[in-house]
């Protein structure tokens, strides 16, 4: 129950986040949705650091990575977006600007994902080693 | 926008999240293979953004309940941050048909449920 709460909030200021960079880059469904390539790419980069840093820490609460990553940056990018402007894009007879969107997309959003995990990685391995005791004997 | 309209939008948003994190946690299956519940969400979530812009094509739908359905109910359902992630992640330990299946079955399926969604209801 907690998870899911943790969920809905984070999925609240994703969507609303998600829908300040729509209001403020609006776009035609015949024009290219540059709006939902930069959520896209940006949820992919924070979402692949997180996976490779902050979610390896020893202790972390479930409802952090509930809330940040399945609420948070789960609902910052969208899948049905990218399939509803490329549909709409073939549909209006411009099918190659679809297909560019598509491939845009796949090339920035996965290797933002790709560069995310790798910063991670090289965060977590130049932070302190943990201390068994958080450090409580000191 | 009224302040309405952007609230119906986020609920829908973080309502749909809720959907997607039920989804992929009862149908989790473990590290190195397909996740296949964030596959079902995201395709699911393609065939009603079809449906809705076939029929927000044809002014069934208003501008509002148009908003509320594809950026609150199907961006929220849906995510291309943990799809794409969760694809490099396979990749990176050498799961490479699992990894593979993930990027096209997502792409493929979803593309023909917006499009089969948005043609029957155009």
């Amino acid at each position: 129950m907690r998870l899911a709460l943790s969920v809905f909030l984070g999925g609240l200021m994703g969507t609303g986040l998600r829908l300040g960079i729509d209001q403020s880059l609006p776009h035609a469904d015949t024009a290219f949705p540059t709006s939902t390539l930069i959520a896209n790419t940006i949820g992919a980069l924070v979402l692949g650091w997180l996976v490779a840093d902050l979610w390896t820490r020893p202790g972390l609460p479930a409802w952090v990575k509930a809330a940040l990553g399945t609420g948070l940056l789960g609902s910052f990018t969208t899948f049905s977006a990218v399939m509803v402007s490329l549909v709409a894009l073939v549909a209006a007879g411009f099918s190659a600007l679809g297909w560019i969107y598509l491939a845009a997309t796949l090339l920035l959003g996965f290797g933002a994902a790709a560069l995310g995990l790798r910063l991670g990685a090289r965060l977590r391995h130049r932070r302190p080693p943990d201390l068994p005791d958080a450090g409580g004997s000191l | 926008m009224s302040a309405w309209l952007v609230m119906s939008v986020l609920v829908a948003g973080g309502a749909a999240a809720v959907v997607r994190f039920l989804v992929s946690r009862a149908l989790d299956v473990g590290r190195g293979r397909v996740p296949y519940g964030v596959l079902i969400v995201n395709v699911a979530g393609s065939l009603i953004g079809g449906v809705v812009l076939g029929l927000a094509e044809r002014a069934a739908v208003s501008d509002d309940l148009r908003l509320i359905l594809l950026t609150g109910v199907c961006g929220g359902l849906t995510t291309f941050s943990t799809w794409s992630v969760e694809t490099i992640e396979l990749a990176l330990t050498g799961r490479w048909r699992a990894s593979i299946l993930n990027l096209a079955g997502t792409l493929l399926l979803g593309f023909l449920a917006c499009a089969t969604g948005y043609l029957l209801s155009r």
